[in-house]
């Protein structure tokens, strides 16, 4: 159990490696002059020279990755072009904001997919079944972005629930929330449904029924729980898709995160920052995943992979 | 198997005798099912209908954008700006008195292209790739399934939002951002079949006839590992329609006055207290393009990949 836990852990540094080189790659060869980005457009040519020098980007692609991968370990990410502030400090700051609006989302989604998925599996082939998979089928079909702006609509505009946009209090964050929450659970009431249905077969259900425990007590005690192992790895997997649609929604909603400062800088192309809030997002996902994974192991002692 | 025939190192082989029975054996594998079992099969599934039916409409809609719509779509009109639906601008008319609806119409041509564009790239790559790494094994499998599951591992909006960062945006970028960020299922997907049909009796029986690798992988191993290649392409289609429409709406994608489903969403962000509807008909088409295609893809799976 632990050689496999350690393991795992391992084998993410070959894997965090090789996204440090894919990320350094695609901005090492993303068109326009770096040298001309950092000194501006009217610079002499011996100016020029020194600069480049000074950065080493004189220097060939191996030796360039060399150095940017021993200051990521040291947690410099480079110099924002645009604000001219260190790119970790302003990750530092825009991080906890989308954070928020992350965790905020997952729960959300548990507290809306944990009882329509278990209701679905527990009255199958019923009105409230077919009605449950309806409702999923759609949730995972509307775009994530789209229905936030619905929510905005009727709750900010017409209802006045929730102010339109910004960001400060917990009532800004409940509309994006919702909205990446309740995309998500659509596709992971699913996933409890079918586990769900999968854990309502097995022999210690029976047991439990026929010991005569309430109804309630045997989803709820004994069958949920173990329904809910393989939840832990999807939703380690879903956080990614979770980041992902939460950049349209800080846009849309005004939200200072970490979604918003990436596309603000892809078009402003300061590329420092879009590359390293590219690296801090993909190197915690990959993590989580790994750890989500590990988790599943513990939860779950019967599963050995080789 | 010995019979007296050719002399060959001592031992008598008939070859032709071995050849025939090896070869009858490689027919009788490959046998292929009806179309019609398969289409009776798919259309019992009313989702497959419903989303048959909506990715015709969306088709069609692709095909004959200029008979359909109304109105050109960038061309604009001061005497009808921002008009909410109505029996002349049935979807409204945005800031600048463009027709929404002439605008959607054409926009399914963009998301149509990026779709099948993106999705043809990454799945001729991502299958070649997989089944390289499923025929060859050793170090060609082991260098491709590195790489596939470091790929695997990134989140795919954020890795088509970093291409872009590169590349620049533009629809040909998106369609290449998605390509790139998309391939790895594939090869998963390819990688898995081609190791079990390695060892099948029937392609080994295929080697052993001498027949070249090429013909072996795209003659006899690939018609075998292809349903679950299409089912997931089927899949893959909608996600491409969304990543595009959201790349264009963060204005990352196609860029204003393309009429992209992303593009008048982004339009219509700023006005949606006055007039919702700009961003309420396209947002309306992504959802039941992808729902259409998700039911479509469901059935097949149901279908033509049952084990999974």
């Amino acid at each position: 159990m632990l050689k496999y836990i350690v393991k795992r852990i391992l084998l993410m540094i070959p894997v965090l490696v090789f996204m440090t080189i894919i990320v350094f790659t695609i901005f090492f060869f993303a068109p326009g002059d770096p040298v001309s980005r950092i000194a501006g457009p009217n610079v002499t040519p011996e100016v020029y020279e020194s600069i480049k020098r000074k950065y080493g980007l004189d220097q060939p692609y191996i030796v360039q990755y060399w150095r940017f991968m021993k200051s990521v370990i040291e947690g410099d990410l480079g110099i924002s072009i645009l604000q001219e502030r260190p790119v970790i400090d302003m990750i530092k700051e825009r991080l906890p904001v989308t954070l928020e609006i992350g965790l905020l989302g997952f729960l959300i989604t548990f507290v809306i997919a944990i009882p329509a998925g278990v209701m679905a599996a527990v009255k199958k082939n019923t009105f409230v079944d077919y009605l449950c998979m309806s409702g999923t089928l759609v949730g995972v079909a509307i775009p994530t972005f789209w229905f936030g702006m619905l929510l905005m609509y009727f709750f900010a505009y017409k209802l006045r629930w929730f102010p339109i946009s910004g960001y400060g209090t917990i009532k800004h964050l409940i509309l994006p929330s919702f909205a990446i929450g309740l995309t998500n659970a659509a596709i992971t009431a699913r996933m409890v449904r079918s586990s769900m249905l999968e854990v309502l077969k097995q022999d210690y259900v029976r047991t439990a029924r026929s010991k005569g425990l309430q109804e309630k007590v045997v989803i709820y005690r004994h069958a949920l729980k173990n329904a809910m192992i393989p939840i832990i790895t999807l939703m380690g997997l879903r956080l990614g898709w979770i980041i992902g649609g939460s950049v349209a929604l800080e846009i849309i909603f005004s939200i200072p995160g970490i979604g918003r400062l990436m596309v603000d800088s892809i078009l402003a192309r300061d590329y420092p920052v879009v590359q390293g809030a590219m690296l801090v997002l993909t190197s915690s996902i990959i993590v989580a995943n790994i750890l989500a994974d590990a988790l599943y192991a513990i939860v779950d002692p019967r599963i050995r992979y080789s | 198997m010995i019979t007296p025939g050719s002399r060959n190192g001592g031992v008598y082989v008939d070859k032709e005798w071995v050849k025939q029975q090896l070869s009858e054996y490689v027919e009788e594998k490959e046998e292929k099912r009806p179309v019609v079992e398969f289409l009776t099969k798919l259309f019992k599934h009313k989702g497959a209908v419903f989303g048959a039916i909506i990715i015709f409409l969306f088709v069609f809609t692709a095909v004959f954008a200029p008979w359909l719509a109304p109105y050109e779509y960038d061309k604009p009109d001061s005497s009808a700006i921002l008009q909410p639906s109505s029996a002349e601008h049935l979807f409204g008319t945005d800031e600048f008195g463009r027709d929404i609806f002439s605008r959607i119409v054409y926009g399914s041509r963009i998301s149509l292209k990026v779709a099948l564009v993106a999705v043809g790239i990454s799945l001729v790559a991502g299958t070649v790739l997989g089944a390289l790494a499923g025929y060859y094994g050793g170090i060609v499998d082991y260098i491709i399934s590195s790489i596939t599951d470091i790929a695997w591992a990134f989140p795919t909006t954020l890795l088509a939002i970093a291409f872009i960062a590169a590349l620049g945006t533009g629809i040909q970028n998106v369609i290449i951002a998605i390509a790139l960020a998309s391939w790895a299922g594939y090869c998963r997907v390819v990688r898995g079949q081609f190791l079990s049909l390695r060892e099948r009796e029937s392609i080994q029986a295929a080697r052993i006839l001498g027949m070249s690798d090429a013909r072996i992988i795209f003659g006899h191993m690939l018609p075998n590992a292809l349903a679950p290649v299409i089912v997931m392409a089927t899949l893959e289609l909608p996600k491409a329609i969304v990543i595009e429409a959201s790349l264009s709406f963060l204005g990352l994608g196609a860029q204003p006055p393309t009429p992209s489903w992303g593009v008048i969403l982004d339009s219509g962000k700023g006005l949606i207290g006055q007039a919702p509807w700009i961003s309420f008909f396209p947002g309306l088409m992504i959802m039941l393009v992808v729902l259409g295609f998700n039911l479509f893809g469901d059935a097949l799976r149901d279908v033509l990949d049952p084990n999974s």
